[in-house]
């Protein structure tokens, strides 16, 4: 009884975090010239419209740009601070984990305001795609490094001792012994990264330079003028492409180390 | 196979010194044991002879050359873990070739050795399979085989056989003992159980607070325990204490609370000083009640299968603890005469 309930409830909580996904995803199929459910008619007519816009074109290819190199960056910086924090600031840990995770608790955007003024106080501005970069690895690190932090937690020290007693030097007990075994942190986290970039507004809307939108910023760029289901085609894809994303990491890389 | 000389090896964390001051020499493919208590230092030791620790002062050197300075990847040892260590996302036939692998040694050669080893250790079927199918016993193995198929100058065990049942701990020390006198190999072995020690070992280091208490053959150590602490660590003893009355040679007569007793050996003890004697339970004997001897009452029997154990509370009170073949039995409450085996009794320092 109780574990019908428990499954009712779940069914429920689902219901809701998925509710609005389908409803966009089935907007985006709507024939008519207006954005509303339910769809009058099906036809992909809008999607023809979207993928022959060239201005949204170009902001999805910002946006993957920006959300690769975001990855890639967060990535390798919150990895070198989770195993430092993890392996190598004894009592320093606890100081460490609160500042990596700081951005977290401000509001983004004040992270972008601040951002912004270091930006032109240091003669950058923000002409250029590296401060939006900059600022997306900002708000990306703690995802990183709580994900990475977590798998070392669970790799036994031992391991290590092991390996230098076998011959091997540093290089090699990275890449060899603790890289392979914290891997699903890393990869996750590199995943959170990637897709918490291409989806982040704030940031980008204070960020970005001259014709460097990201697709939410060109999608509430076009919100503001228009109300046609070209929108919901926008959405549709962009979750589209961040489930592909995950799926392809998955199946490439492998989120399981073990066999067993 | 190297000679491992250690002088005046000291470490400290932050209170007091975990090792102090201690001296060893390992003899070349001899296999010692270090033996104490937890927080005694063998462990602290062994990390340091490994090069995982660095010492605060003293010197470790491997055939005459100092080796303090060297980092571990460098020292040449192999090492067992309590928890095995064995790297979780490799097989087998992985595990052992990493050490290899790191010494650059061909492919071909690496097969072989491993081949070879695990043969060794009984486990020449299992080169593909991951730690995790593994039963504890063969993990154990794939870990010493791990250790020694790099052929190290030193091996290192650090309580290998803590996560074992019992009966497996038993077979297994048998197993390492014979791979090292095959191997030929310099082995330093840490417990905390004295049966392990004793068993295993050429020589037992007994180890309190930093220090060596006692270092031996391991019927040195049992049958002629240099301090009280050494005896009532390694094995079950009764201290009795008493008056020498006469010396006579190296014995005397000893006069105890409850009886008197003729001791082949009192150590520095002169007529009218105190002295303590070891005696080990399984040298004292029960007899039916006769007028002459020590005479006392069975407190309490635990019956233990090849042995059984009995407290025996002598007339002022002293709680003697005998264990004998369960032949003749003794029912608690019952009026025993006590009948320790002289030649068994041995003095004792503080």
């Amino acid at each position: 009884m109780l574990s019908r309930l428990f499954t009712g409830y779940c069914l429920i909580v689902y219901a809701f975090l998925l509710a609005p996904i389908f409803v966009v995803v089935a907007a985006s199929f709507n024939a008519g010239n207006f954005l509303t459910f339910p769809p009058q008619g099906l036809s992909l007519r809008w999607y023809v419209v979207f993928f022959e816009n060239e201005v949204f074109m170009r902001a999805i290819r910002t946006s993957l740009w920006v959300a690769a190199l975001t990855a890639c960056i967060s990535t390798v910086i919150g990895t070198a601070a989770a195993i430092y924090a993890v392996r190598h600031a004894g009592r320093m840990k606890d100081t460490v984990r609160v500042a990596m995770l700081a951005p977290l608790l401000l509001p983004e955007v004040l992270t972008a305001i601040a951002l912004l003024f270091f930006f032109y106080a240091v003669g950058m501005g923000t002409r250029t795609m590296a401060g939006m970069v900059i600022g997306h690895v900002v708000i990306t690190l703690p995802f990183v490094f709580m994900n990475v932090v977590a798998s070392l937690e669970s790799f036994d020290p031992a391991l290590d001792l092991a390996a230098r007693s076998l011959g091997a030097g540093r290089y090699a007990r990275f890449r060899r012994i603790m890289l392979p075994l914290i891997k699903p942190g890393v990869i996750g986290g590199a995943l959170f990264a990637f897709i918490i970039s291409f989806d982040t507004f704030t940031i980008s809307f204070l960020l970005k330079g001259i014709g460097t939108s990201t697709l939410p910023i060109q999608l509430f760029d076009y919100l503001r003028t228009n109300f046609t289901p070209e929108a919901a085609a926008v959405s549709s894809v962009s979750i589209a492409m961040t489930i592909a994303v995950v799926v392809v990491i998955e199946k490439v890389l492998g989120l399981r180390i073990h066999r067993f | 196979m190297t000679e491992v000389r250690i002088s005046h090896l000291t470490k400290s964390f932050g209170a007091g010194p975990v090792v102090d001051a201690l001296s060893l020499t390992i003899g070349h493919g001899e296999f010692v044991s270090l033996l104490g208590p937890s927080g005694c230092g063998k462990t602290t030791t062994l990390r340091m002879i490994a090069g995982f620790e660095d010492a605060d002062s003293g010197v470790i050197a491997f055939d005459g050359s100092d080796v303090s300075r060297v980092p571990a990847e460098k020292r040449d040892i192999g090492m067992v873990f309590q928890n095995y260590a064995l790297f979780p996302h490799m097989t087998v036939a992985q595990n052992l070739a990493f050490g290899l692998e790191m010494r650059k040694i061909p492919a071909a050669e690496i097969r072989t050795r491993i081949a070879r080893v695990l043969d060794m250790v009984q486990l020449g079927t299992m080169t593909e399979r991951y730690p995790s199918q593994l039963s504890g016993g063969q993990q154990q193995r794939v870990a010493l085989a791990r250790a020694i198929v790099i052929e190290p100058r030193i091996l290192l065990l650090d309580e290998p056989l803590a996560n074992l049942d019992a009966k497996l701990r038993e077979e297994m020390r048998v197993f390492i003992r014979d791979i090292q006198r095959r191997v030929g190999i310099t082995t330093v072995y840490v417990t905390h159980d004295q049966a392990e020690a004793l068993s295993m070992s050429d020589r037992v280091v007994v180890m309190f607070g930093g220090r060596i208490a006692q270092t031996g053959a391991p019927a040195d150590i049992y049958d002629r325990p240099a301090t009280r602490q050494v005896a009532g660590f390694v094995g079950q003893v009764n201290v009795i204490e008493g008056v020498v009355e006469t010396a006579s040679g190296e014995g005397g007569h000893v006069r105890l609370p409850f009886g008197t007793i003729e001791a082949p050996r009192i150590g520095a003890a002169t007529p009218g000083a105190r002295v303590a004697l070891a005696l080990r339970p399984e040298a004292v004997s029960l007899v039916p009640p006769a007028g002459a001897g020590w005479q006392g009452r069975v407190v309490s029997r635990h019956y233990g299968g090849n042995l059984v154990d009995y407290r025996v509370a002598m007339a002022d009170g002293t709680v003697i603890h005998a264990q004998t073949f369960p032949t003749t039995q003794f029912e608690p409450g019952a009026e025993v005469g006590v009948h320790a085996d002289a030649a068994r009794l041995w003095p004792l320092g503080d």
